[in-house]
């Protein structure tokens, strides 16, 4: 008779948090390296963007040389910080869609995995897919615009890290619709981004929106950081007061989303949702 | 031997669903090594009173508590004694088993799960499938890596859903003489569905008929068979069919696979 081997030896606390994101920003990379087509979002995407924009402000530019060339600069900066916003937001909705396509959802909830921490592995990988497209589109606005945002200075990384926030943010919402209305809300990923994008005023000032958008606009937290991305374009300082108003509405907005996660994982455990996706 | 530990305690256990009442002040207790059959008819709310004892369906009413820590509020720490798999669920997509079972081993704990997920695969002998990808593997295989996955951390209290569903009989063998070995080893305790009355009179001890969401028969196989007054659970298992046919109507809002 073989003795019994001992129990393996598990980790407890920060350290084993950190394990169990690492392992799920793993799993998710496995799966982004195995299915190129998944690569659209963070390659062809951001690259089409930018040639359809940067093609936009080229021909704005050449009509009217003085107000197009500032117009020129709105659109390019515009659509390479809006892909922190998408990318950071798609990476971690697509990051649950994904277990439901390979119907993996049930699996990984009866594990000790908590909540917080299979966001925090899909927002880490994330992070890595949003390292890409923004690249993609930076670079594609140097090698085919000659626009270097970099010229923007170090006040691009407080406005990236607020959008960075709002993605997460956003995601958040996401994830919670998808869990409460099944796979067929899924759509709303992308289609959301698709509503924030043009309230954002990303290329304009929102005084340019219907007056009745202006209010949901100025409680979008996208306005504010893009409209000091546009003082700095203009070569002034960073608007400290605009990016203020962004954080304190991206807090605002971040409670919001975990409470209503919240509430839809209570939903979702109360009706029995599991089995939609089983 | 089962030892008098309480690995799983189910008190009072409800469930309701849109149409109809899906489990009825269920209770149930499972001790250290012990192997329970739950089993019924479709609809009899077994799939739910699963999902309840592995948190992932609140209650209405009643409370479960794996190895003395409660499921409502303390979940992740109760899963860490759970393992489950079902014969059901495909393995993740685009990673190979090793891959898959070290994201697992990690999940619950194991900063390097490699020699654990080694000795699972030999214990089902399926070492030769580590390097391939899940999308490769028939049912039976994916079945048994399953199981592997859901041992990898030697849990306290092992729940497979419907594991030996359309197995032929080697891996379904393999896959009874696997779970007795762990059970046996560490006291795991087993809490298995299956509609195969015979693989589960060669696997477990003891057998808990749900008919309607309540419990309407406990004990051994034999023990439950006399009571009904047949020779094997088949017909115990006919027997519940048909009383819930005469008695009632089918039910279609219980969710299940």
């Amino acid at each position: 008779m073989t003795a019994t081997p001992p129990r393996p030896d598990r980790l407890h606390g920060p350290a084993l948090t950190w394990l169990r994101m690492r392992a799920v920003a793993r799993r998710h990379a496995y799966v982004l390296l195995r299915s190129p087509h998944r690569l659209f979002d963070v390659t062809l995407w951001p690259l089409v963007d930018v040639l359809l924009f940067g093609a936009l402000a080229t021909y704005v530019a050449r009509g009217h040389p003085t107000a197009g060339g500032k117009a020129a600069g709105y659109l390019i900066a515009g659509i390479v910080l809006w892909h922190v916003v998408y990318q950071s937001q798609i990476s971690v909705s697509t990051g649950l869609l994904e277990e439901t396509w390979s119907r993996n959802l049930l699996n990984l909830m009866v594990t000790p995995l908590r909540e917080v921490e299979y966001v925090g592995g899909v927002a880490l990988f994330g992070m890595f897919k949003l390292a890409l497209g923004v690249g993609v589109v930076a670079v594609g606005a140097l090698v085919f615009y000659s626009f270097d945002v970099s010229t923007l200075g170090f006040g691009l990384v407080p406005i990236a890290g607020i959008l960075l926030l709002v993605g997460w943010t956003i995601a958040l919402f996401v994830i919670g619709v998808v869990l409460r209305f099944g796979a067929g809300a899924e759509a709303l990923a992308w289609g959301v981004m698709f509503v924030v994008m043009p309230l954002s005023g990303i290329f304009y000032p929102i005084d340019s929106l219907p007056t009745a958008l202006q209010p949901v606009a100025q409680a979008l937290p996208t306005t504010h950081a893009f409209a000091a991305l546009r003082g700095l374009v203009d070569g002034h300082a960073l608007a400290w007061s605009q990016l203020g108003i962004a954080a304190a509405e991206t807090a605002v907005l971040a409670v919001l989303a975990c409470w209503f996660l919240i509430r839809m994982l209570r939903t979702f455990r109360r009706r029995g949702l599991i089995t939609r996706f089983t | 031997m089962p030892s008098m530990d309480v690995v799983l305690e189910a008190r009072g256990l409800v469930k309701d669903y849109r149409r109809s009442r899906a489990v009825d002040g269920l209770d149930l207790v499972v001790h250290a090594g012990e192997r329970v059959a739950l089993l019924g008819p479709n609809g009899a709310g077994k799939t739910t009173t699963l999902l309840m004892l592995l948190g992932v369906v609140t209650p209405d009413e009643g409370s479960v508590h794996v190895g003395g820590r409660p499921i409502a509020g303390d979940r992740s720490h109760a899963a860490e004694e759970v393992g489950f798999a079902a014969g059901y669920l495909p393995l993740a997509e685009r990673l190979r088993v090793r891959e898959y079972l070290r994201l697992y081993g990690n999940l619950y704990g194991l900063a390097h799960p490699d020699a654990a997920i080694d000795a699972g695969l030999a214990r089902f002998r399926v070492e030769h499938l580590a390097d391939a990808m899940g999308t490769e593997l028939s049912s039976g295989q994916r079945t048994l890596v399953g199981i592997v996955r859901a041992t990898l951390h030697r849990p306290r209290l092992l729940v497979l859903d419907e594991p030996t569903a359309s197995l032929d009989p080697d891996v379904s063998r393999r896959v009874r003489e696997g779970l007795r070995a762990i059970c046996d080893e560490d006291d795991t305790a087993l809490v298995v569905t299956s509609h195969d009355m015979a693989e589960v009179e060669r696997l477990c001890e003891r057998v808990v008929f749900i008919s309607g969401g309540r419990v309407v028969a406990d004990g051994t196989p034999t023990e439950v068979a006399d009571r009904f007054g047949h020779s094997d659970l088949e017909g115990v298992f006919l027997h519940l069919a048909d009383d819930r046919t005469d008695a009632r109507p089918p039910t279609t809002a219980e969710p299940g696979p």
